[in-house]
Formats: C-alpha cells, structure tokens, sequence
C-alpha cells in the first residue's frame, strides 16, 4: 500500500464536478479515506470534528468561492489555531490571479492549484502535499519528544 | 480610478485566442476530451444564442462593462459528465448546471487573468447559470460582441463576449 493510501482528505467545493472530479484523483492514488463538504461552515464543521474523534484531516482541499464562508477565510480561522498547524490546506480554486495567491499563501495555505488541473498534475501535487505532512510531523515529534 | 493606466480591452483575435486557450485547456484538463474552435464572428448590437445552459458573468473596467457567456447544449454536457462522474450515473438536470457554472468559473477565470497580465484590470462578477430547453439569451444593448465556435463531437457550443464602448480592430 502507497504512503498516500493512509491519508484523510476533505475536499470542500461547492461544485458537485470539483468533487468529484478531486474524489477519482485521489482514488488512482490509492487514497479511498475522503469526505466533502459543500460550503464554508459545513467545511469547518467537518475539520473540527474529526479534530475531536482523533481522526483528523491530514489535507483540506479549499475552494475560493463558497457559499456561507470562503476558502480563504476558513484558511485563516484554522491557521489561528495551532493545533492545526500539522494539517495541509490546499486552496483549489479558479482564482488565479497572483495577488490572490499571495493572499493564500500569506494566510498560510500550504499549496495552491489553479482549476483548471489534470489528474496527473494534481497527482504529482499530492506527492509534494505528502512531503510537507512528513516534514511538519517530522518537526513537530522532535519538538515534543 | 487608479494612477496606473488601464489598457481597454479590444474584442480582436488575441482575444479570441484566449478564449480558444481557456476552453480547449478546460476541457482537456477536466474531462481529458478534445474541442475544436471555428474562427470568432464579430458583431455588434443584439444577438441571440441558443442553447439549453448558459454560465454568465459580468465583466466591469473602469471604462466599460461587459456579459460573458458559455452557452451549451444539454446533450453536449450529458456526454462530458460520464467521464467524471462515471458511465452509471444518472446525469440529472442539476448536474448539467453544477457543471456549466463550474466551466464558466474556469473558463472566464484563466481569461481574467490574461487580460489582467496585460494591464487591463477587468474584474468578475459572481456568475449564474440560466437553464432551459432551447433557450436564448439576448443582449439588449448596442455594444460590439465576438462570438467563438467551438465543437465537442459534432455538438456545438459558444463562448460569448459583448463589451460597451469597445471598439475593435479591424
């Protein structure tokens, strides 16, 4: 079984085509542990109780535009809270202008793809999006070990 | 309005080939299909698509305002969507809009982001979607609009851009 297979994923978009469309990359990557979310509340909704049942998100793909609360600002409301530092957001988003991904990046997304993508783009994502996790749990055990 | 100098945009080829560049990249990215373009139509003044789903959004600059729309035919949506969503689901009508919204996000969002690169700081409205068998769409103004062709298995659909007080190479 692949690295990546072991990996919870949310993937929060308000296009029932996004999500799917994300579900079936995932899935060639051997990864099946996903859920998705349609808007911004039901996103955080989602994150914190999985936080709470000791099975967190290990990546949170995030839309821009969603209903009740944007990507962005769900972005900002978990990266004020450093119990989530170890968990990857992933803004995937047609927004794709460079102030914006400056926004993104600023607020603390991890990576960020431009919609249009291709299952193997998004593919070799996942492996760098992998190797941030590892990094960060890497630092993380050795500073609390 | 800013100090920096807004550049107008012009309903022209490389427009044109912009649109060509956002569709063509759109679909073969999301669906893995090949769409081919016809050359655009120029026009100016009211023009009727017809279609069965048409994304929308408007388009503001300081010095202008705008409509872009992608107008396709269901059946044209029916068979893109069995290569996501797979060949056992039922396509529903709803779905058909969840995914021409989604287009049009894409689509009009790379678009934006030429035009932006080369300094003619458009913005972009919320777009939405009107559905209906056969349905027009009418711009009712006097502006100059440029209509791109495009074919996805001998079923056509449109990309429509109409911009007031454009005007255009010729």
């Amino acid at each position: 079984m692949s690295q990546l297979a072991n990996l919870r994923v949310l993937i929060a978009d308000d296009h029932f085509l996004i999500r799917q469309f994300v579900r079936n990359t995932l899935k060639e990557s051997k990864i099946e542990n996903v859920q998705t979310a349609a808007d911004g509340n039901e996103t955080i909704d989602l994150v914190q109780k999985s936080k709470l049942a000791g099975q967190p998100f290990d990546i949170v793909f995030l839309d821009w535009n969603m209903p009740t609360i944007s990507g962005l600002e769900v972005l900002s409301y978990f990266r004020a809270k450093p119990e989530y530092s170890d968990t990857a957001f992933v803004m995937l988003t047609a927004e794709s202008e460079q102030q914006n991904i400056m926004k993104a990046i600023k607020a603390g997304a991890t990576s960020y793809i431009v919609k249009p993508v291709s299952p193997s783009d998004l593919g070799k994502k996942l492996f760098e999006i992998n190797e941030w996790l590892k990094r960060k749990r890497q630092v993380s055990s050795g500073m609390f070990n | 309005m800013t100090g920096m100098q807004q550049k107008q945009i012009l309903l022209d080829d490389v427009l044109a080939k912009d649109i060509m560049t956002a569709v063509t990249r759109s679909m073969r990215e999301t669906f893995s299909v090949t769409v081919t373009a016809d050359p655009p139509e120029y026009g100016e003044g009211i023009v009727a698509l017809a279609g069965d789903i048409s994304g929308i959004i408007g388009l503001v600059q300081a010095q202008l305002d705008g409509t872009l729309i992608l107008c396709m035919p269901f059946e044209a949506v029916k068979d893109l969507l069995p290569i996501v969503l797979g060949k056992t689901t039922p396509i529903t009508h709803e779905m058909a809009v969840d995914a021409v919204g989604e287009l049009t996000n894409m689509i009009f969002g790379q678009i934006k982001n030429e035009l932006n690169q080369r300094d003619h700081q458009i913005k972009l409205g919320i777009p939405c979607v009107v559905t209906g068998k056969g349905h027009f769409v009418c711009q009712f103004h006097r502006g100059k609009y440029m209509i791109v062709p495009f074919h996805l298995d001998g079923k056509l659909f449109q990309v429509y851009v109409a911009l007031h007080n454009s005007p255009r190479l010729d």
